[in-house]
Formats: C-alpha cells, sequence, structure tokens
C-alpha cells in the first residue's frame, strides 16, 4: 500500500517548466525529508501532491483509506502558516481544538478523547499554558508549534509538512523530529517533509528525495536525480 | 415613546433586530477573507439590479436577487483568476454596477430617480410586512448555516489550503458564502440604503473584533454591538428625520471611536501598574 504514489510527474507555471519527471512512493511508516535548493519547486511539488496545483504531465494518487481501511486523514502545514493574519480572532487553544474537526467532527461536538488529544499536543510543544492566548499575540516560534500541535491534534496517517520547523530552536527541532520518528515507527504514519536541515533530520529520516537541476537544461527544469535509501541510525 | 406606536417604526424595529443578528456573521467572515469590499461591489450591483426591475416592470427586489447572486458566483471565480491581487476583482464589479446602473436608470424616465434615491439611502417609512418575513426567513437560514457549519467556514477562514487539505468543499463553499451575502444585501438594501450597507454588515465585526480573542466572542460581542448601534441609529433616524443608514452607521462609528479610546486607556493603566508593581518589588 502506498499513501503517495508519484508517477512521472512534470509541472509547469504558465510556459516555464519546473518539474519533470518526479517519481517516487511514500508507504505507511516512511520518514521522507525533501530537500533542495531555494526555488528547486519544493512547495510546487508538495501543491501537486495535495491537488492544490495540477500536474501537466503524470500522476498523482494518495490512497483513499488508511491501513485500517478508514478515510485517509492528511495533515498539511504549510509553509506560509507561521505568516497567518494576525488579527485572526481565535484563541491558541480553539485554533489547535480545529485540527480534531477534520476526525468526523465537522458536525459533531468535540468529546473527552477529542480535548485530550489535543492537550496532549499542545504539552508536546510547550503550549499548553498559552492556550488561551490570541494567536496573533504569539511569536513566529510559537505560531509555528501551534501549527504543529494542529497536525498532532489531527492525528493524521499522513504528515504533509512544507518547512515545518522555521523559527524553532534546535532542541526543540529536535524533539520534533523524535515525536515524527516515533509516529512513523510505532504508528506507521507516512511523513513527507520539506526541509533545509538535512544534517539534523538524516538521523531521523528513513528516506530522502533531493531536487537537483539538470546541467543540460536551457530553462529552470528540475528534476528527481536522486532518492536514497538512508540507513536508520541507532535512537 | 410615541415612535412605538407607529406600524413602520415597529417594522423599522424588527427589521433592525434580524440585521443585528446576521450582520456580524456575515461581516466577521467577509473581513478574515478579506474580503470587506465586496459587500461594497454587491450593494453597487445591487442597485444595477434595483434599476433593472424598475425598467422592466418587475419587483425590483426580484431583479436585484437575481443579479446579485450571479455577481457573487462571479465575483469567487474573478478571485480565483486574479488570486494575488484579488481586490481587483472587487474593483471591476463595483465600477460595472455602478455604470450598469446608471446607464439603466437614465434608460427609464418614468419616475424612477425616485425610487433609485429610496434604494440609495433607504427608507425606514416603506418596510413592508412581507420585508420582515423575508428578512426573518433569511436569518433563519444564516442562523442554522452557521450552527452546522461554523467549523468548516473556521478552518477555511484561517487558511483555504489547510481547508483543502482536509477534504472540504473550498470553492462550493465559497460560492455559497458570496450569494448569502448577496441576498442579504439585495433585502437589506431598501432598508439602509446602497450607499451604506457594507459599512452596517462589517462595522460590528471590526469593532468586536478588538474585544474578543476568541472566535465565537467576536460574534457574539458583535451582535451585542450591533443591536446598540443599530437601534439607537434608528431611534435617532426618527427624530431627527435622517436617513436610516447613514444614522446607524454614524452611530456604530461612535462606539469604535469609544472601544478605541476605552481600550487604549486600560493598556495604559496595565503599563502604570505593571510599572508600579515593579517600582515596589
Amino acid at each position: 500500500m502506498h499513501y503517495i504514489d508519484v508517477k512521472n510527474l512534470a509541472f509547469q507555471y504558465e510556459e516555464e517548466p519546473l518539474l519533470e519527471n518526479i517519481s517516487f512512493r511514500v508507504n505507511p511508516g516512511d520518514f521522507v525529508m525533501l530537500t533542495g535548493e531555494n526555488g528547486a519547486a519544493k512547495t510546487t511539488l508538495l501543491r501537486n501532491i495535495l491537488g492544490l496545483l495540477k500536474p501537466s504531465k503524470g500522476s498523482v494518487q494518495l490512497s483513499p483509506k488508511n491501513l485500517d481501511a478508514e478515510k485517509l486523514v492528511i495533515g498539511y502545514v504549510s509553509q506560509q502558516v507561521s505568516a497567518f493574519n494576525a488579527g485572526f480572532p481565535s484563541t491558541v487553544l480553539e485554533l489547535v481544538q480545529s485540527g480534531r474537526y477534520q476526525k468526523g467532527k465537522w458536525l459533531k461536538r468535540l468529546g473527552q478523547e477529542d480535548k485530550e488529544q489535543v492537550r496532549r499536543s499542545l504539552e508536546s510543544v510547550g503550549m499548553w499554558e498559552m492556550r488561551h492566548k490570541k494567536i496573533g499575540e504569539l511569536s513566529g516560534g510559537q505560531k509555528q508549534r501551534i501549527s504543529i500541535a494542529r497536525v498532532f491534534a489531527t492525528d493524521p496517517d499522513l504528515f504533509i509538512l512544507d518547512e515545518p520547523t522555521t523559527g524553532m530552536d534546535v532542541r526543540s527541532r529536535e524533539e520534533f523530529y523524535q515525536l515524527l520518528k516515533h509516529n512513523s515507527e510505532k504508528h506507521k504514519k507516512g511523513i513527507l517533509i520539506v526541509t533545509h536541515d538535512h544534517e539534523e533530520i538524516r538521523n531521523y529520516a528513513n528516506k530522502h528525495i533531493e531536487l537537483v537541476r539538470k546541467e543540460d537544461s536551457p530553462w529552470r527544469c528540475f528534476s528527481m536525480d536522486s532518492c536514497k535509501e538512508l540507513s536508520r541510525q541507532p535512537s | 415613546m410615541e415612535m412605538f406606536f407607529h406600524g413602520f417604526m415597529q417594522r423599522a424595529f424588527q427589521a433592525t433586530f434580524l440585521i443585528s443578528l446576521i450582520a456580524p456573521v456575515l461581516g466577521l467572515f467577509l473581513i478574515l477573507r478579506r474580503q470587506s469590499l465586496m459587500a461594497d461591489t454587491l450593494s453597487h450591483i445591487s442597485l444595477a439590479g434595483v434599476a433593472l426591475g424598475l425598467l422592466v416592470g418587475v419587483n425590483p427586489t426580484f431583479t436585484n436577487i437575481l443579479v446579485v447572486v450571479l455577481v457573487a458566483v462571479l465575483l469567487e471565480y474573478l478571485r480565483i483568476i486574479y488570486r494575488t491581487y484579488s481586490e481587483l476583482s472587487i474593483a471591476i464589479l463595483m465600477s460595472v454596477g455602478m455604470a450598469l446602473a446608471l446607464v439603466l436608470m437614465g434608460l427609464n424616465d418614468n419616475g424612477a430617480t425616485l425610487s433609485i434615491n429610496q434604494f440609495l439611502f433607504g427608507s425606514i417609512v416603506t418596510i413592508s410586512v412581507e420585508q420582515v418575513w423575508v428578512l426573518l426567513g433569511l436569518t433563519s437560514i444564516i442562523a442554522i448555516l452557521y450552527f452546522f457549519f461554523r467549523k468548516p467556514m473556521y478552518v477555511l477562514t484561517f487558511d483555504e489550503d489547510t481547508a483543502y487539505t482536509a477534504g472540504l468543499p473550498v470553492k462550493a463553499m465559497s460560492i455559497l458564502f458570496n450569494v448569502l451575502t448577496g441576498v442579504t444585501i439585495a433585502v437589506i438594501m431598501p432598508i439602509v440604503g446602497a450607499l451604506l450597507v457594507s459599512a452596517i454588515i462589517v462595522l460590528p465585526a471590526a469593532i468586536s473584533m478588538r474585544l474578543s480573542k476568541s472566535f465565537n466572542g467576536v460574534i457574539l460581542i458583535g451582535i451585542g454591538i450591533a443591536l446598540i448601534g443599530m437601534m439607537t441609529g434608528l431611534v435617532a433616524s426618527y427624530e431627527l428625520g435622517t436617513p436610516p443608514g447613514a444614522s446607524i452607521t454614524l452611530c456604530l462609528i461612535l462606539i469604535f471611536a469609544m472601544t478605541t479610546v476605552f481600550k487604549t486607556l486600560l493598556r495604559y493603566m496595565k503599563i502604570g501598574k505593571l510599572s508600579h508593581k515593579n517600582g515596589v518589588s
């Protein structure tokens, strides 16, 4: 079973080819890091996977079901989320609770189990004490942490994270990667993370996808030349 | 007190009460989706709808609703085309609405100017029982939709990409929201006037956003502010013989100014208290 199956994906923005010949899979239990230099269209690739953009060639298939044959739940943290509207009238608690809605709670009240999950998620990023703060009053790093807490509150089958640790200190980053690794190994969650922290994250990830530019191409054309299986480091 | 014995004032109070319930809900979502000016655009378009009705001799409310609903759908389409400059769609359609209204009025020489004036500035004298019933129906629909869809709307307004990833029908929800806003404007425009209808929808939420930290808090406080501002404006309109839309808008602006001063004073008092505390310890 593959949570994500990308086959020969190509994408062009207006007339400009950005991605070509991209193929990879993310399976349950995979912890995949996606790297590439600035402007390597990493976010564009994620947006193609999520269906926010349409590939010009090839295909992206997201598994409709998880390992328990239930509807696949995706947790997404976008790159811009830390820049969210400072005036958005919401407390930290309200925002993180909204992560539970997609677990079949759009029209139902949140139960005790949901509230527990929200508390655990906020505690895991050290933001429980700040739960009654307005989100607009938080610093960039704190906003990033509550975005992560929101995703953990969702408890998704597949995490798609676009540079989620921007603005976080080294210790918080390591704790976060540890938590992701625990989720992939113990709970068979699929993880696809765009990152610049190659060295830090390679101790936790088991696959590495790197977007590199074709030298012989006259345009800004990127293709995936390496997809290395990383050996797991002993934890 | 005599004003409460007039049938038209009773209907005006009923209508104003209902508008106070729906304005903060729509206003908050409009502000958060950065579409505050959309209400203004739709009111200009509304004017074209009214002018069309008067020209062809059909009840202007029906042509108004029809035109506004069409444009509300078109607005969403233009918002997607000009994603980066979404205010462009508003600017384009606002000009189209005004130009169309003026041309249609020009084609009509059967005293349409008088009726148009009434729609431009609003009138409490002309509120009919039917209008109150239509407003009650609309308020009920918005209340039911808000009760059931407040969670999806919260996520949609927070971040559309997150909403899409969570499996929400983002486009359908956006169109439905635009249509509801359009219909609301078409229904309340004859009461408060096309020129100020957007201010009346947006101001209560804009004020309450500064007073509450939570989403539901903003809606509840917004309803309170809308009730105070609109009722006071209505009484002022009756007593002074001023247009209702303008009187209500000025009352809401006064509340906005008062809350700003109050918040600033509160902040200074807090800072003073803190520095006093630090000085003591």
